[in-house]
């Protein structure tokens, strides 16, 4: 079992944890609060550590995921293969990573036979990316994997990526050996260079490479535990990395089509936005759909059609999304501050948020710095993981004002 | 097969209220039978909170109410303490404690504003109450044992337009809303909301602006009753067309194409130098003139 932070030794090189010596008995003999606690303690532990600061993330991000196919994934330490686990929680992590980050693109590589191939390309359109996943599921698993064909491939894909975006390769290893054609020293210097950042999860025990591939280009490497633990470490990876420093900023040109048809700018507004149209998504399909008169989007630019958003348009290049598509990274940006955690307060008996009676199975309550209200743990975590907004503070009208400073 | 282990469906509907005096309303003081028009307003949601109720012997009801100075919950009644109601003989116990809640609730909400006389009219806290709203929920929700499915939903009734400056609070509400499954119906009374519209199409609601507040009763039973699992049975007014463009943070006026901050993703739109918002340099991503070639490229702009 490996460490997170290099200076603290691995586990077998430290003395025994006694763990059972945390659990203990009340009065009654009774273990149930305990564990309450603990399970509590746990919950805020976890909800604390990504309460961060206003750091830099990288929002628009360009993501390669490398599935390891070769022989050792038809194990069955994960029921009931390693690569049908591995398929049915990348599916989960497409749906949560377009949901958390939407104007972002996604590609998949595999990697067998020493060689790697592409599945399916960079694109942000997650229902393809969710059939490429569940066509693999009939795929056999052979040979040895290849981690520098994989990463080399990645890497051609990330190359051209405008420098804004955050580049990023996540492998899914499950092997202890790579079988490479060349120095892979010489990749991970060119991975630096190109400023791609390779995070790894190892389904296996932790292999040294990874780890130093991983600490070289600044992602993360880990090793699972169980397969609860895999969907959590598949789960980290959603959230937008911190900036690695050396990103440049610029400002991208974007599209913002569906706006009203009796608009005020009348000059752009021509009848051929609502005729029926071909939309330009699934023209090369034999099975084009044809879009009636008011669905689906004009490119503000060409005006060609198109169903769903977010797209870049194939005919003049402009990235086209729509306002709550930027709205939903929003709330990193303007992240809420911890709430101070205090023992019961008289005056208060319910919970603001939630109207809940405080009683005695909540030992703490939680006090909001900006607008003084209480809430309860339930409702901190909730507010905390999902909400992103204190009620609180949008119950006051001082606070309640949008700040952009 | 019949599936024994059927889940009891419980549907949950939270009312939103919006309680912003509205100046249009103050003036109409008495119509018909000596009601003020407010009055009337309160009486149709109670009617419709009391015919969901009536509904099914899980169904619950949760009512919020929000003006420009703050939020309250009305039902279930904020501090456990509920006045004492006087039920008439045959009514439901619920219905009369519903509506002694509610009235004294409003009463009181709407005593505290008129008593601070701030002349500054400030926007309607929607979103807290909203916000509020989702927590209510999330905790029903986690309550209720493993035999009752929840169908929560909020209807937001409201005479209010648009506060731009809670763009946020409203984003993160439908944001969460549509990750918790919870679907926001608006009924409108006076103008229209485009950021509620966008909520309501982001959640899979209904959006309707009934062109005269005194048959509200009528348009709440026949629209808003019906949960969304029956509404693809029923002839409902027509979705509008959501005007989902972006406003610029300079100007505020809705754009069709912009330039946005790849660090903190705020919209322009007009090219500059610096991120008002972010504070972040950008590179000019323009091509270095070269000057030995002597013809023009027109600039695509």
């Amino acid at each position: 079992m490996a460490d997170e932070e290099e200076t603290n030794e691995y586990r077998w090189e430290s003395g025994y944890e006694k763990t059972w010596e945390a659990i203990k008995e009340d009065d009654d003999g009774l273990l149930e609060s305990n564990v309450a606690e603990i399970v509590a303690r746990a919950k805020r532990k976890r909800a604390a550590l990504k309460a961060t600061g206003a750091i830099q993330l990288g929002m628009m991000r360009h993501l390669f995921v490398v599935i390891d196919a070769s022989e050792c994934m038809f194990l069955q330490d994960l029921k009931p293969t390693r690569f049908l686990c591995v398929l049915k929680l990348l599916e989960l992590f497409v749906h949560e990573f377009f949901d958390l980050n939407p104007i972002s693109q996604l590609g998949i590589l595999t990697t067998k036979v020493k060689r790697s191939e592409q599945v399916s390309a960079l694109a942000g359109n997650q229902k393809k990316h969710i059939e490429a996943l569940q066509q693999m599921k009939d795929t056999s698993c052979e040979g040895e994997p290849s981690l520098q064909n994989s990463l080399e491939r990645a890497m051609n894909g990330l190359k051209n990526m405008p420098a804004h975006s955050s580049r990023e390769v996540l492998v899914l290893f499950g092997s202890l050996t790579t079988c490479d054609p060349g120095d892979i020293q010489k990749t991970i210097k060119s991975l630096k260079e190109n400023n791609i950042r390779v995070s790894i999860i190892g389904l296996a025990a932790e292999v040294r490479i990874c780890r130093e591939i991983a600490k070289r280009t600044g992602g993360t490497y880990n090793v699972l535990l169980d397969d609860h633990h895999l969907k959590e470490l598949i789960l980290n990876q959603v959230q937008p990395p911190a900036v690695a420093g050396s990103m440049e900023a610029s400002l991208v040109k974007m599209g913002f089509p569906g706006g009203k048809p009796g608009s005020s700018d009348g000059a752009s507004d021509s009848a051929a936005d609502h005729a029926p149209a071909y939309c330009l998504c699934h023209i090369e399909n034999e099975t084009s759909c044809l879009m009636g008169n008011n669905s689906g989007y004009n490119c503000p630019q060409c005006g060609s059609r198109y169903c769903e958003l977010p797209v870049e348009c194939k005919q003049c290049g402009l990235t086209l999304v729509s306002a709550p598509h930027l709205a939903r990274s929003y709330h990193h940006l303007f992240p809420i501050k911890p709430f101070i955690e205090r023992t019961e307060v008289p005056e208060m008996t319910h919970c603001f948020a939630c109207a809940k009676p405080f009683g005695e199975l909540d030992p703490n309550v939680y006090e909001c710095e900006n607008c003084n209200q209480i809430v309860c743990l339930d409702c901190d975590l909730f507010i905390r993981e999902t909400l992103h907004t204190c009620p609180g503070c949008a119950s006051d009208p001082i606070t309640a004002q949008m700040k952009t400073n | 097969m019949e599936d024994k282990e059927e889940r009891i469906e419980t549907p949950l509907v939270a009312i939103v209220i919006d309680a912003t005096p509205a100046k249009k309303f103050a003036s109409q003081a008495i119509i018909d039978n000596g009601s003020t028009m407010m009055n009337r307003i309160f009486d149709a949601l109670i009617g419709f909170g009391n015919a969901h109720l009536m509904q099914g012997s899980h169904n619950k009801l949760a009512v919020i109410a929000c003006n420009s100075k703050s939020t309250k919950f009305l039902y279930p009644s904020e501090n456990g303490d509920s006045k004492s109601y006087h039920n008439r003989p045959g009514q439901y116990d619920m219905f009369a404690k519903v509506d002694s809640d509610i009235r004294h609730g409003l009463s009181e909400l709407i005593l505290k504003d008129s008593i601070d006389h701030d002349s500054t009219t400030s926007d309607s806290l929607l979103g807290g109450a909203m916000a509020r709203a989702l927590c209510h929920i999330h905790k029903i929700q986690r309550e209720l044992s493993l035999s009752h499915q929840l169908k929560p939903r909020i209807l937001v009734v409201s005479g209010s337009s648009d506060s731009a400056l809670q763009y946020m609070t409203f984003m993160n509400v439908f944001f969460t809303a549509q990750k918790e499954n919870v679907v926001i119906d608006c009924c409108m009374m006076d103008s229209d909301s485009g950021l509620l519209q966008q909520g309501c199409d982001i959640t899979g609601g209904q959006y309707l602006r009934i062109p005269t507040v005194v048959g509200l009763l009528e348009y709440l039973l026949w629209v808003f009753l019906p949960g969304p699992s029956c509404r693809s049975k029923i002839v409902l007014p027509p979705p509008t067309k959501v005007d989902y463009r972006a406003a610029c943070f300079c100007h505020h006026k809705l754009v069709d194409i912009g330039w946005v901050c790849s660090v903190c993703l705020s919209i322009f739109c007009k090219f500059s130098i610096i991120c008002t918002t972010c504070n972040t340099e950008f590179k000019l991503n323009r091509p270095a003139i070269v000057p030995s070639k002597p013809k023009k490229r027109p600039r695509m702009e």
